[in-house]
């Protein structure tokens, strides 16, 4: 018996092995290069970033200059602290919207299943920056949505959409990540156990309390892969920001990144805030692996 | 305009990452070390210093003994692209079409957000031919080896332009640049959003902190020319003070300015005050011209007005054009030079980009009464004379730099 498995498992190592090289050549690697620039030089004449590989001879100013005003009443602090908002706010409007549209499709939709599917992958064709751009054009001053609120210039309305409002970043954030969201909360939705809802049904729990107590149960590994495969991209997103206010009482994370890594001289500056998302994306991913890992062990 | 370059969603798993983390941990020494070999010779600590070109300090460049200038009388090279590395909507595409059907050759314009951008990208090798730089460059381009000196012979247009940039404080003898556009840094507003007459005011600058604008406002997203503003605005005219407490004001007075009127920080004025969004801003004289083109259908040109010191005593600025040494078609470069100081060429490109020229035909005078530009923005027009009254934004040293710059991140990150 051992002798057969043996062989087999040499087979998935090889199989595996291209996944690990590219994780090596296009995660850690560049992952150490950043290292390399947060904690290296700058070229004197054109203040470029000059990594240096060796981190015995690394030089920590860049990153504590950083870390210094990252806490509060530190400069960076307002940033950090509305990005955890926003991103927050924004990821529970998500699973808002996409739960129960997943829900629908996955369990509800019959024959109008593959179509749903169909519509659901469609704003995947448009590109995200086309789809915040035609947002652009309907916040604007004189846009459809002024002149909606106005009713056809009954009252006068003139919100200055497009200036700083948080709200519409929050918005604009959820709705550009909301479709992330529903693909995986219905691939998750799809595969819940019939037999399991049929049981409570059968053991006398209402539609409701079989919802709260079964189905929302099983589909906790699944909501927390969705909000955070939305979460991850959101804390370095700076382009939402831009484009709907491009105001510095909206900025968040990302635009500290965009922001300091067009600078020249501190490109180091932006690389320690990379890894302080980095760090703070880590925290929840371990509690996903272990969730994820207890489920596993539930099912065997 | 300047688009955010791409938007990266993808990223790898950090469920792997935690799985591998310890890999890295064991390997990151020999992946140093690995890389280190891959890499060219230690970083350098020390380099060539910079010599800073002023007003009152002009600089006559050296030219190395490898990067001589092209020959006389050379032929055009023929069946050629010529590259061009500018900022967008910076170049008329009338101008250019004349070019290539004049030379028979293909014209290729890549385009850049910022001065900063493009100087990365010139020193990793690229065979731009033509480069639209700024003078806070220049010291960087010529020490750096990036720029071609320039052959005059190919150049006879130069007699258009005034005289004080045949021979700038930049670039004395203009051995390697020609002078492209020239503005003025001021304050725009829309009449129908903003009632007061900002240029009749004791500080127009200081109107930018008025909460009756809030969320009506903008500033250039630029450190130097925005942090300028607010020294200017406290009667500081040393625009590129490294005095610590200047500094310090005015970081204070970005974060008023945060709290009293949350103005956004773009380059977009030309487009967003037409369509409304911005009543209020400071602007460069040559958007305030561009923007004319961008009003809805049915607003007249007469909403906007400029101010701009009518002493010259503000921010006044050009760019110019240079050759690049990695260019592989250095006479077309210098044709096309040449191209744009033609009178006619820069007057139409004036026309389509709204940067004017410092062309000796170009007056106030002669564009207002040729109906080019409005009466409402003759302030927007650049005079002679501003270049001999304004204030430079000039190449700061890097310790300084580096203290403008954490100033301005702070208020980019929303002030504390």
């Amino acid at each position: 018996m051992s002798r057969s498995r043996e062989p087999s498992n040499r087979l998935w190592t090889a199989l595996a092995a291209p996944g690990i090289g590219w994780l090596l050549l296009f995660f850690l690697a560049p992952l150490y290069v950043v290292l390399a620039i947060v904690f290296g030089q700058r070229d004197p004449l054109f203040r470029t970033a000059v990594p240096v590989w060796n981190p015995l001879q690394w030089d920590p100013t860049q990153f504590n200059y950083v870390l210094r005003r990252i806490g509060p009443g530190g400069v960076y602090f307002p940033a950090l602290a509305r990005t955890v908002v926003y991103v927050g706010l924004a990821s529970i409007l998500c699973l808002c919207i996409a739960f129960p549209v997943a829900y629908y499709v996955s369990r509800l939709a019959g024959r109008w299943q593959g179509l749903l599917i169909a519509l659901l992958i469609a704003p995947f064709w448009i590109s995200y920056m086309m789809r915040m751009l035609a947002w652009v054009n309907l916040l604007q001053n004189d846009g459809l949505v002024n002149k909606i609120l106005s009713f056809g210039g009954l009252f006068d309305v003139n919100v200055d959409w497009l200036t700083g409002q948080p709200v519409v970043v929050v918005l604009g954030l959820a709705y550009g990540y909301v479709p992330y969201m529903v693909l995986p909360l219905y691939a998750g939705l799809d595969r819940l156990s019939q037999s399991m809802l049929e049981a409570s049904r059968d053991l006398g729990a209402s539609r409701v309390s079989s919802f709260v107590r079964v189905t929302l149960p099983m589909c906790r590994p699944t909501m927390l892969a969705a909000v955070l495969l939305t979460c991850l991209p959101m804390l370095g997103d700076y382009f939402t920001n831009d484009l709907l206010s491009a105001s510095p009482k909206t900025a968040m994370v990302g635009n500290l990144i965009n922001d300091s890594v067009q600078a020249p001289g501190q490109t180091g500056q932006a690389g320690a805030f990379v890894m302080l998302v980095l760090v703070a994306t880590v925290l929840p991913m371990i509690y996903y692996v272990r969730v994820t890992l207890r489920g596993d062990e539930v099912r065997t | 305009m300047p688009v955010p370059n791409g938007y990266d969603r993808g990223r790898p798993s950090r469920r792997q990452f935690l799985q591998r983390a310890a890999i890295l941990a064991a390997g990151a020494p020999a992946l140093g070390a690995f890389l280190a070999a891959c890499s060219k010779p230690g970083p350098a600590s020390s380099g060539p210093s910079l010599t800073i070109a002023k007003p009152d300090s002009p600089v006559k460049w050296p030219i190395a003994d490898d990067n001589k200038p092209i020959g006389d009388n050379l032929p055009p090279e023929r069946g050629a692209t010529l590259k061009i590395y500018n900022y967008a909507d910076y170049l008329s595409p009338q101008a250019i079409k004349q070019f290539e059907d004049r030379y028979g050759v293909k014209i290729e314009v890549s385009t850049f957000n910022d001065g900063d951008e493009a100087i990365t990208k010139l020193r990793s090798g690229v065979d731009f031919d033509i480069y639209n730089a700024n003078y806070t460059e220049i010291s960087r381009l010529v020490t750096g080896g990036l720029v071609r000196p320039l052959n005059h012979s190919y150049l006879p247009n130069i007699t258009n332009v005034w005289p004080s940039f045949t021979n700038p404080w930049y670039d004395q003898g203009w051995q390697y640049t020609v002078p492209y556009t020239i503005y003025t840094t001021g304050i725009g507003w829309r009449t129908d959003q903003v009632p007061a007459d900002i240029g009749k005011l004791s500080n127009p600058y200081a109107s930018l902190w008025d909460p009756a604008y809030k969320d009506k406002t903008a500033i250039i997203d630029d450190f130097h020319t925005a942090m300028a503003m607010v020294l200017l605005k406290e009667g500081i005219t040393d625009v590129n003070t490294s005095s610590a407490d200047d500094l310090k004001m005015v970081g204070e007075q970005l974060t008023a300015l945060g709290k009293a009127t949350s103005p956004k920080v773009t380059i977009t004025m030309y487009s967003d005050m037409p369509a409304g969004q911005i009543g209020l801003c400071q602007m460069w004289s040559g958007d305030i011209i561009n923007a004319q083109s961008y009003l809805p259908e049915g607003v007249g040109t007469e909403i906007l007005q400029y101010w701009f010191p009518q002493d010259g005593k503000g921010l006044v600025d050009n760019d110019m054009l240079v050759t690049l040494k990695g260019g592989k078609n250095p006479v077309l470069a210098h044709l096309f030079l040449n191209h744009m100081l033609d009178p006619a060429v820069a007057k139409e490109n004036f026309s389509a980009i709204g940067y004017q020229p410092p062309q000796n035909s170009i007056t106030a005078d002669t564009l207002v009464a040729e109906e080019f530009i409005p009466e409402n923005l003759r302030s927007a027009i650049v005079k002679p004379e501003y270049f001999d009254t304004g204030y430079r934004l000039l190449e700061l040293d890097t310790t300084n730099e580096d203290a403008w710059r954490n100033v301005w991140n702070a208020f980019n990150s929303g002030g504390s």
